[in-house]
């Protein structure tokens, strides 16, 4: 019970949840860049949501099976082959034993998660399957997946042919409009700062990777620079360092941080942060402590529901 | 001297304890104290906590717990703990790393030479004269925020960092000396390499050092440096157990 990689794409891994309780120790939590499609392929399976999935950036791999399974495939859109048949993502795809999925061209977002009815057996690093691509361990081997590897099942199942509909489809923008709580040094930045923070249109570039989302546009100066003392630094943070550039902390992020926080992407949409790809577009906008923690609430009620209604359809 | 302190949000996930005092041993010891404390009371929904010079960083998943709550609660122990002296949990430990300053590992020793004024001999001595305090980890796992570098010794960052410092490289930045754990990107002035590995995802003891253990540092050539065994590190206990 095993499935080896033809290819392995451009950058393949084993994801879930990640860790928590390490950040003292400079290992940042990890685990799936887009969490929110990682769970509905998991929920469409009957899985437990963070089980852990293959997480597959911008050009993915071609896996062969050597055993029946259901999978689910979620978050980017590419177009997808089973054994050279087009078959469709947000719904359970039967595989056969000696079937190749292929990934081909991408064609909105930037990773897709494949999950899958059973459990990779990868060995828990600090309780997580998750790979932590920049320091090394995890997953398997602690790096991305190659050409000739193959990743075991610790065990398999079959379930029923089903699909993620309407409100459970996620979509992707090539220009999201990402929403932010006031950053920890917001006051150090000149009101005109700010106003141009909020109203400027950001490009992606693309030194951007799962340690962090580099942004490129017209440059922010920061009065206050040197008087910022290295403290606890968050996903979804957005820093301005001496460039202006800002820099929005990610799932592989540095866990201290020394650099103005002008503003921190809220919870709800540190998801859609894991979508984006070189030379998209992003704006941002304001919205209050309250409010960032009802949409959060929000996008969990959609993930409950899905689940509940899942299980009346068994 | 009790230091004041106010709870800032830190995004919609974040708490930071913010204190009005100096960084230095008395104010670091407190914060780990506090940490302490906090873990201890098991609050529901609590997922990390970031110690740092000046700060305590309290991550929270904000669908198992009320921010304003979890603020008032953390508001009113960090108010406690502050009436008692820092009492440690842990025993610190002296943590003595071997260092082999050799011209092949010290990329940047003419650079820091240059600087300071003072010879790659003198700058060698006075870098393994000093006791550092291990403030936190963190920036890269295993990484060791140090304080105490001779003031002789600092030394600006390079203005544009390199693409690759080695596992191991010993460097300067500012006002600040570490250890690279990995091979990553960096800006500090490279004087020497330990063989010691910082972070050993797969060991029994994954992280060399603890916030408030010491370091210090002591010159091997460079065949003590390719014979050195993981198992020989010198580590010590510093003060009577608690």
């Amino acid at each position: 019970m095993s499935m080896r990689f033809i290819q392995g794409g451009l950058q393949t891994s084993v994801q879930d949840f990640g860790r928590s309780g390490m950040m003292r120790y400079g290992i940042a939590r990890g685990g799936a860049a887009d969490p929110m499609a990682m769970q509905l392929a998991n929920l469409l399976l009957g899985n437990s949501p963070g089980n852990p999935v293959l997480e597959a950036a911008l050009v993915g791999p071609s896996i062969e099976f050597q055993c029946d399974i259901s999978i689910a495939i979620t978050g980017a859109q590419f177009v997808l082959t089973l054994d050279g048949e087009v078959v469709d993502n947000d719904r359970i795809i039967q595989v056969k034993r000696g079937s190749t999925l292929s990934f081909g061209r991408l064609v909105s977002g930037a990773r897709a998660y494949i999950a899958f009815a059973g459990r990779i057996e990868v060995p828990p690093v600090f309780a997580s399957a998750s790979t932590h691509l920049l320091s090394g361990f995890g997953g398997c081997c602690g790096r991305a997946i190659k050409k000739g590897d193959v990743i075991p099942f610790a065990e398999t199942r079959t379930v029923g042919s089903r699909r993620l509909e309407g409100e459970y489809r996620l979509r992707y923008t090539q220009h999201p409009q990402l929403r932010l709580v006031a950053g920890a040094e917001e006051d150090y930045f000149a009101p005109d700062t700010i106003d141009r923070f909020y109203s400027q249109v950001f490009k992606v570039t693309a030194q951007s990777n799962r340690m962090g989302i580099r942004l490129a546009g017209s440059a922010l100066r920061c009065g206050n620079q040197s008087q910022v003392i290295s403290s606890g630094l968050c996903p979804g943070t957005v820093q301005i360092p001496p460039d202006g550039k800002p820099i929005v902390s990610f799932v592989e992020g540095q866990t201290i941080g020394g650099y103005p926080r002008i503003a921190h992407v809220i919870s709800a949409d540190q998801h859609l942060l894991g979508q984006l790809k070189a030379n998209d577009r992003v704006s941002f906008t304001r919205v209050s402590l309250a409010q960032a923690h009802r949409i959060l609430e929000g996008k969990s009620a959609l993930l409950r529901r899905l689940e509940a209604e899942l299980f009346v359809q068994w | 001297m009790k230091p004041s302190f106010a709870v800032i949000g830190n995004g919609d996930s974040a708490l930071d304890i913010r204190f009005d005092a100096e960084p230095g041993e008395e104010l670091s010891r407190r914060i780990i104290v506090l940490e302490q404390a906090i873990k201890a009371q098991q609050w529901e929904g609590v997922q990390d906590l970031i110690p740092a010079y000046q700060c305590l960083t309290v991550c929270y998943d904000p669908l198992a717990c009320d921010s304003g709550l979890l603020s008032a609660r953390i508001e009113q122990l960090t108010g406690q703990v502050l009436e008692y002296p820092p009492e440690l949990a842990r025993q610190p430990r002296l943590i003595r790393l071997p260092v082999c300053y050799d011209a092949e590992f010290a990329s940047d020793m003419q650079a820091v030479s240059e600087h300071t004024g003072l010879s790659a001999e003198q700058v060698v001595a006075r870098h393994c004269a000093r006791r550092y305090l291990v403030h936190m980890l963190g920036f890269t796992p295993g990484f060791l925020y140090l304080g105490g570098l001779d003031p002789q010794l600092h030394c600006p960052r390079k203005a544009t960092p390199e693409l690759r410092v080695p596992a191991g490289a010993v460097g300067i930045g500012g006002g600040q000396t570490g250890v690279y754990p990995q091979a990553t990107p960096g800006g500090w002035q490279i004087i020497g390499r330990t063989p010691v590995e910082l972070f050993r995802p797969q060991g029994e003891r994954p992280f060399i050092a603890e916030p408030l253990d010491r370091i210090e540092f002591f010159a091997i050539d460079r065949e003590e440096f390719d014979r050195f065994n993981q198992d020989a590190l010198e580590i010590t206990l510093l003060e009577p157990a608690p």
